[in-house]
């Protein structure tokens, strides 16, 4: 990011910031939340749990928790509270002004979604008050290669700290429509592979020659060759899926399948490599028949590891929880539902030491709600990140029901 | 060799039509078999019985006969003919009612390019088979709402008109416009702010400005007016006079108008913004038509005002208030939506009902689907809207607003047979519709449609 970009940057997330800093101003850097049922996603719910909070990260959790002297407690007796919410596949920031896709140009995975973010508009605060707390927002699906996502969380005062994973994942897409989309990835591979080669020849040599040029498309690919970038792909149909399994087979990357609504039709295949499934939207609006939603049940039988996401604006973000709630209802555990929303996008995303799950040392990045986690009749009470109060419902109310 | 390979077709065919015509025969049963079944005494026994009338029986008995309801209650004699569903552990209560849909029109029958059209009809445009090509929107579709509890919905002409048309209200079981309708026209449905379409693809007329739409709004009434007035001297005259003037001539938009404007059926204002909302009310109270603001996502700024002239608002989903077109919309649209609107309008005494604005069963990053409706509420009601003004405002609030509430909207002897049996609460996320009957007719089975 060049300086005078980050400068703009910087001072627009400042004018966003100015709307919702009152909300964390004056708070303490050492709080305790007492007598809630945490679903810490590590291990089994704790009923009437302690947390200490210290300088925004998790300092304990449990049930025989010394609280230390002189702290703030709040009282969320008969609350439930989980890990801020992880959405894996978003396009917040990247779609206003249009910024998605380089549509003339199939092959960009040199793009960056980190340029392009825009951090004005109202939905990020949207995404705090449904309980998401971190994302990975990227490229759009117009092209076979659109570029890398940036992972990041939904709130904060410094954005350099808010950003977990400036190049989260390479993404690609394939749209089952053209026979050349496959071949199209193929051969760009291939193409990094010898541009890998040459630079470790030249790495391992005297160095006397000079460099290979830098490529900085090859560059992005021949991370995910050397393992280093996750390949997440944009895919449809269970054809495609099957031909992408076979581009892993031969080149090795790490992949994880976004949407896949025909996944469960090839789920041993899939199972079979580990690779897992970042499953489509299923939240109220969107049109899915009831084989899609049973199908979910069946990747979780297979034994391939789930997330859930959002596609927003494709869904918004503020009714992600949805999403597990409607897995729910067709038939999916619910720890499994609320790893699919938390744990296990963190992992898929390489967050997991620092989010995902309600655990010492991890970032307190919190929702408590008022009820059980999954019911549609439950409000979000209130929203963590990074130990800063992000959302306190009551305050919100307060401030939007004013009459003319 | 050719003419002999035709031949034995012929004959093969010949041999197999008995076999053909048989299974045809039994497809089309299978088919007509729900649809065409004489209405039976249904009696539901030991479920908890939400009547929505403010009772609850923790484990009663539901009477259907002849497709009205014939007992409420706690309990009682089960008729010998009944056929008897077992409740037990189960929730029941009345059909679900979708305020506001566009089911059934297909996009390109939904909105006219011409500002003012009250002569357009639901029954000209609904096509029940669904889209000619994708099956979208047809019998299919009511499946997927019969799924989600729905048995009755507003439908509307579209929203990018200024007066749209005459909107309906319909059951959503049936093979025919006229054994589904339960009221139309039900009103007059308009456009405030409205966004002027294109047709075949040409571009859309600019829009007009707010001025210009309420201008055209207040003489299009008044001319409606002077007809009325036109037609009502012509009544009064003598057989004589009536040979010498000439009969005025029929005008189907304003003998639509003339419904609403001598109270028959209420206005349904399409409007957002505050200034939305004023104007109409602006409006309706010069002309002194019913009024009935849809969507409102802008009402609880001005919620003393609805409640103290008593109009009421059908409410757009919780969730997708106004659809995909949300982020890309204006900053000012997404400050003024309000998640609390429905609980905010209730506690000021506004009477509330939610529609989906689903347009097919699906409409993907739209709005809603018409078959969650009962979630919808479930979402108002974590945002402040008690669990039972939730449902009210799905069933008996829904169908006093439609005015249809003397035949739907609570479970009550004399009312429609349209009852829906769900597995826990109709609120919580797992509980799942598993009978719907609609007209003392089982329309919708959880087991057989799983089959």
């Amino acid at each position: 990011m060049s300086v005078i970009k980050r400068v703009v940057f910087v001072s627009l997330v400042i004018v966003y910031l100015a709307g919702v800093s009152t909300s964390s101003g004056n708070q303490e850097t050492t709080f305790v939340l007492k007598g809630a049922r945490v679903h810490t996603v590590a291990g089994p719910p704790i009923d009437n749990a302690t947390i200490v909070i210290e300088n925004g990260k998790i300092a304990a959790v449990g049930q025989n928790v010394t609280i230390p002297a002189g702290v703030k407690i709040i009282d969320v007796t008969g609350k439930e509270i989980i890990p801020g919410l992880i959405d894996d596949h978003s396009h917040m920031g990247a779609y206003v002004p249009n910024d998605l896709n380089e549509m003339p140009q199939p092959i960009g995975p040199e793009n960056r979604a980190i340029d392009a973010l825009h951090m004005g508009t109202p939905d990020w605060n949207e995404a705090v008050k449904g309980g998401v707390t971190t994302i990975v927002t990227g490229p759009g699906s117009g092209e076979r290669m659109g570029g890398q996502s940036v992972t990041i969380k939904t709130f904060g005062k410094d954005l350099e700290k808010r950003i977990l994973k400036e190049a989260g994942e390479l993404k690609m897409a394939i749209n089952g429509i053209n026979l050349s989309h496959i071949p199209t990835i193929h051969s760009n591979f291939l193409k990094a592979k010898e541009y890998l080669k040459k630079w470790e020849k030249y790495e391992s040599g005297d160095k006397k020659e000079p460099p290979p040029p830098r490529d900085l498309a090859m560059e992005a690919l021949a991370k995910a060759l050397k393992g280093e970038e996750v390949v997440r792909v944009h895919i449809m149909w269970a054809n495609d899926i099957m031909s992408f399994l076979k581009l892993k087979d031969e080149f090795g990357f790490e992949l994880q399948f976004i949407h896949a609504p025909e996944a469960w039709k090839v789920a041993d295949e899939i199972a079979k490599r580990n690779v897992p499934v970042i499953c489509m939207p299923i939240e109220l609006a969107i049109n899915v028949p009831e084989s899609l939603l049973r199908g979910i049940v069946t990747l979780h039988k297979a034994g391939v590891k789930l997330a859930m996401h959002s596609d927003h604006p494709v869904s918004p973000e503020k009714w992600f929880r949805i999403n597990a709630s409607m897995a729910i209802r067709y038939g999916l555990p619910k720890e499994a539902a609320l790893k699919a929303v938390t744990i296990n996008p963190a992992e898929m995303a390489k967050v997991a030491d620092r989010v995902g799950s309600i655990e010492k040392g991890k970032d307190a990045d919190l929702v408590v709600l008022d009820g059980p986690w999954y019911e549609a009749t439950t409000p979000v009470d209130m929203v963590l990140v990074d130990g800063l109060l992000a959302y306190d419902r009551h305050q919100d109310e307060h401030m939007a029901e004013e009459e003319l | 060799m050719r003419q002999d390979k035709k031949k034995r077709q012929k004959q093969m065919l010949k041999k197999m039509f008995p076999f053909i015509s048989l299974s045809f025969g039994i497809l089309l049963l299978a088919v007509f078999a729900v649809h065409s079944a004489e209405p039976e005494v249904i009696a539901i026994k030991d479920g908890k019985i939400l009547t929505m009338t403010g009772k609850v029986y923790e484990k009663g008995l539901v009477i259907i006969k002849n497709g009205k309801i014939d007992k409420v209650g706690k309990g009682g004699r089960i008729p010998r003919d009944a056929k008897v569903i077992d409740a037990q552990g189960k929730y029941v209560m009345p059909g679900v009612i979708d305020a506001m849909t566009y089911f059934g029109i297909r996009p390109f029958s939904r909105n006219v390019p011409q500002p003012v059209t009250p002569q357009n009809r639901i029954a000209d445009a609904y096509y029940i088979f669904g889209d000619l090509f994708t099956g979208e929107g047809g019998i299919q579709a009511e499946a997927e709402l019969l799924c989600g509890g729905i048995t009755t919905v507003y439908i509307a002409p579209g929203s990018g008109q200024l007066i749209g048309g005459q909107g309906a209200v319909l059951k959503t079981n049936g093979r025919t416009y006229d054994g589904m309708v339960v009221s139309d026209p039900a009103s007059i449905d308009m456009t405030m702010a409205y966004a002027p379409v294109g047709q075949f693809g040409a571009p859309p007329p600019p829009r007009p400005t707010r001025m210009a739409s309420m201008a055209l709004l207040r003489t299009t009434l008044m001319g409606a007016k002077a007809y009325a007035q036109k037609i009502e001297g012509y009544k009064g005259k003598s057989a004589e006079e009536k040979e010498k003037a000439p009969k005025p001539p029929r005008d189907l938009g304003n003998e639509a108008l003339i419904k609403l404007l001598n109270g028959e059926i209420p206005a349904r204002v399409e409007a957002d913004y505050v200034d939305d909302i004023l104007a109409a009310v602006r409006v309706a109270e010069e002309f002194g038509l019913k009024l009935i603001i849809d969507s409102g996502l802008g009402a609880y700024k001005v919620r003393g005002l609805l409640a103290e002239k008593k109009i009421p608002v059908v409410l757009g989903p919780v969730s997708h208030p106004i659809g995909f077109t949300h982020y890309n919309a204006s900053h000012e649209v997404q400050e003024l939506e309000n998640e609390r609107n429905a609980a905010l309008l209730t506690e000021a005494g506004v009477k509330i009902a939610l529609g989906s604005h689903s347009y097919n069963y699906g409409g993907s990053g739209k709005h809603t689907q018409g078959r969650w409706l009962l979630l919808e509420a479930a979402l108002a009601s974590s945002f402040g809207l008690s669990e039972e003004d939730a449902l009210k405002a799905v069933t008996i609030n829904a169908a006093e607003i439609l005015g249809v509430s003397d035949r739907i909207g609570s479970l009550e002897k004399g009312k429609d047979g349209d009852v829906v049996i769900l597995s826990g609460h109709p609120l919580k996320i797992e509980s799942l519709v598993e009978h719907v009957i609609i007209d003392g007719l089982i329309s919708y089975s959880r087991e057989k449609a799983n089959q």
